[in-house]
């Protein structure tokens, strides 16, 4: 128990739990059977795609960088996905193939920038992220297209009794605990705590960033896949919004913008916190023009909330 | 090594230094700073590629590019600096890019804390090894930084400067493992600014001044302290500077009963103008800490405070500093400086911060200060306009206390200003103090070196757990009884 509670507090999960705990009671009493099966199976479907972009972040923000165009990498290997003529042999599982592989390029690039080039991932991923989206725009101009059917199935399915889209978020973590365990996870963290004295262990630093790219955009592409799953059509709009909502999951989920600190534990909870505040504008029935609004006092809430909790710890 | 050269910029750091280290033995480096020590040791170690010349290890010439080659090859380093990740824990610091793995990389968890346990042990130190390195004390982050050092199964060992933050048990441990290295064959280099250390641990001394060698030694034995202090400085009649007479005068600052957090845990203290106070003690007694909450870094809990007959409660920095309580920190790197502005930014930092009109900035005064400070305190600087890292370890402590001169400080609190700061610079900080408390400051001083309090304090308040457990002047203070007292009741 103390082992778990240290570990908690280390990872500074604490504040991040509190927060969930409060949100899901309070959608719980606007939604009613909030708890039922099909509330949560639609809950975890919607709120997947985000969670893996926000873990993906977590990585990143993890190695000390941060990535502003994984929501137009969303948005990009969506549009190719629904670009892929229908009759691809193999169907679902090439376009998966084929969207991992692009996925592995985009990172491949930002990390390149970042780590061998040295510029500054702020602007080298702003600038990428640009790119991205006006490639995802050339290649559907308009939304449309279409994603092939064996994957919306797929994603809506159960699987050893649990949906898909849990098992995807499962499988993704499990990625990360077994990264975690391993040195290339460990030099991730400790170039991201300080790349000086990283860098005088012996560690590769720069190996170690790059990976930490390609970590991520493997998660990236698992985003783009599950909500590729659900709108089942390239859109080069559809991923916008996960660039700025991953870094605030991020820093909600108690992951510190300075590197080395923290979890992607944090950003799933961060995540979930989120989308949970959405739900719960929507259930409250806060007229739809007015939810964008609320929805931004709540995250301040939320950040200010986590700062000060780290400030007392930093005092303690 | 053979004629290495090494450029920073327009500055020439080495100039052709030839090096040898045997196999078995202990090569005592010494210099002052910015003779080129670090450069020197870094370049061994890989951190730092040489401008020219030639690098032979076991008789074949090798480069290599970075720390991870230099390692491979046995050559490891234990840094001045402790450069350990804060947030990771200790036994994940003592591996760190020689992790402990079994199939595919995955880490060991239990070999390497087993193993980190043992390494810190066999220095004497208890330290938690799931502690995040960050939170450790200077002490303890240095005796890591050494363990790890030593399970890295080193052929060539550079210690740079690893006693500057140690006390003497801790030293003498560690020379233990170091005479254990020599018998089983390791060659060592030990920088120090302690000759009494380089005498007791060496068998060769090279002295480095301004890039160049400027003498050596085949053996040790007992050092010449006055002709090391000539060849360092190239200065044959460098003499300690003459005390500046001072009076001690009024009562200018009284604490009673104070106590903050658990490292200050009741403190009485009265400080008079124009004398230097000396705080000493065992490492972590509460000393950095007490002098932080003087400067009003830490939260007082209980206790009082009056400053020329006034209470005050310290609760800003900013506010000490508006009644003249100013505090050179610990930790130059962290705390002390801007550390990639230049000199003279560095130098008007103060003045800036705290002039009465904010929308004014009054560059050319500020330029003139700048160049005051550098010509009192000696600075050795390209110009105000060069970056401060640039300069030395002792130089970049002086631009630390030159800051707090523009307007004379009224209690001036220093904690470990010398630390990595070599004989030379270290009498010239401590003449410039011995000069403002001459014009009526009050200085009070903690230093890890007890030699250098006695020889420049009027009187020395030794503290253990929190409390001052003894206060020596005139003839009862001496060594012996700082370290008795320092005992006192830790024992």
């Amino acid at each position: 128990m103390r082992a778990i509670r240290s570990a908690l507090g280390r990872a500074s999960l604490l504040p991040a739990l509190a927060m969930l705990a409060v949100v899901v009671a309070l959608n719980a009493w606007l939604q009613p059977h909030f708890f039922g099966r099909p509330s949560l199976e639609s809950n975890i479907a919607t709120f997947a795609p985000t969670i893996l972009v926000c873990v993906a972040q977590a990585v990143v923000v993890l190695n000390r960088q941060l990535d502003l165009s994984v929501g137009a990498g969303v948005s990009l290997i969506n549009c190719a996905l629904a670009a892929l003529p229908a009759d691809l042999p193999g169907g679902g599982w090439s376009a998966c193939v084929i969207g991992l592989a692009l996925a592995l390029a985009l990172g491949a690039v930002n990390g390149a920038l970042v780590a061998f080039l040295e510029l500054p991932s702020l602007i080298a991923t702003f600038a990428t992220g640009a790119v991205w989206f006006g490639l995802a725009l050339a290649l559907m101009p308009q939304p449309g297209g279409a994603i092939a059917p064996g994957l919306g199935d797929l994603y809506g399915a159960d699987w050893i009794g649990l949906p898909v889209p849990l098992l995807i978020v499962a499988a993704a973590m499990a990625v990360w605990v077994a990264l975690g365990r391993h040195r290339i996870g460990r030099w991730i963290v400790a170039v991201g705590s300080s790349p000086g004295a990283a860098y005088q262990a012996g560690v590769p630093v720069r190996w170690a960033t790059f990976g930490a790219y390609l970590t991520a955009w493997v998660l990236v592409f698992l985003s783009a896949l599950t909500i590729s799953a659900q709108t089942l059509s390239g859109d080069a709009r559809l991923g916008q919004t996960y660039t700025l909502t991953s870094v605030a999951a991020v820093v909600i989920g108690g992951v510190s913008l300075g590197g080395g600190r923290g979890s992607p534990w944090g950003a799933l909870l961060g995540a979930l916190v989120l989308g949970i505040i959405a739900n719960v504008i929507y259930f409250a029935g806060i007229p739809s023009i007015w939810q964008e609004f609320f929805k931004g006092l709540v995250i301040m809430a939320a950040l200010g909330f986590m700062v000060s909790g780290q400030r007392r710890r930093v005092a303690a | 090594m053979r004629g290495i050269v090494r450029r920073f910029g327009g500055v020439t750091a080495l100039d052709g230094v030839d090096l040898e280290a045997a196999a078995g033995s202990v090569l005592g480096l010494l210099g002052a700073n910015g003779s080129g020590k670090s450069t020197l040791s870094r370049i061994i170690a890989g951190e730092l590629a040489p401008d020219a010349g030639t690098i032979e290890l076991d008789g074949a010439p090798v480069t290599h590019a970075t720390p991870h080659e230099a390692a491979a090859r046995g050559i490891v380093i234990a840094h001045q600096h402790p450069a350990l990740a804060p947030d990771l824990p200790v036994w994940e610091n003592l591996f760190l890019g020689a992790e402990r793995t079994v199939f595919g990389g995955f880490i060991d968890r239990g070999r390497a804390r087993r193993e980190a346990k043992a390494a810190l042990t066999r220095l004497g130190a208890a330290i938690d090894i799931d502690a995040p390195a960050g939170a450790l004390t200077a002490a303890e982050q240095q005796l890591v930084e050494i363990a790890r050092a030593l399970t890295r199964r080193p052929r060539l060992l550079i210690l740079d400067e690893p006693t500057a933050s140690l006390a003497a048990a801790e030293v003498g441990r560690l020379f233990d493992s170091v005479r254990a290295l020599t018998q089983a064959g390791v060659a060592v280099i030990f920088i120090s600014h302690r000759l009494a250390e380089v005498e007791a641990i060496c068998d060769r001394v090279l002295v480095l001044r301004n890039g160049r060698v400027a003498g050596a030694w085949r053996s040790a034995g007992r050092l010449d302290a006055a002709r090391i202090v000539a060849l360092m400085t190239g200065d044959p009649d460098a003499a300690p500077p003459a005390r500046a007479k001072r009076v001690v005068g009024e009562t200018v600052f009284v604490a009673s009963d104070l106590a903050a957090g658990r490292a200050v845990r009741g403190i009485d203290l009265t400080l008079r103008t124009g004398e230097i106070v000396g705080l000493a003690g065992l490492q972590g007694q509460g000393q950095e800490e007490l002098l932080e909450v003087l400067a009003g870094f830490r939260r007082v809990d209980c206790g009082s405070i009056q400053h020329r007959g006034k209470r005050i409660t310290p609760r800003l920095p900013r506010d000490m500093i508006r009644r003249g309580i100013c505090l050179v920190p610990n930790d130059r790197h962290r705390q002390g400086l801007f550390l990639d502005q230049s000199v003279g930014d560095n130098l008007a930092s103060v003045a800036i911060a705290i002039q009465p009109r904010p929308w004014h900035l009054p560059l050319a005064a500020l330029r003139r200060l700048a160049e005051a400070m550098i010509e009192r305190l000696r600075i050795r600087t390209a110009g105000p306009d060069q970056v401060v890292t640039r300069l030395s370890g002792g130089n970049q402590q002086k631009v630390v206390v030159g800051k707090w001169l523009g307007r004379r400080p009224d209690v001036l609190l220093l904690s470990d200003p010398t630390k990595g700061v070599d004989v030379h610079a270290r009498g010239e900080i401590y003449a410039t103090l011995g000069a403002i408390a001459a014009e009526g400051s009050t200085v009070l001083v903690f230093a890890s070196d007890i030699e250098e309090l006695l020889q420049h304090c009027d009187r020395i308040l030794v503290m253990v757990e929190g409390r001052i457990s003894d206060e020596l002047s005139g003839e009862a203070m001496n060594e012996q009884r700082v370290i008795a007292a320092s005992f006192g009741r830790a024992a």
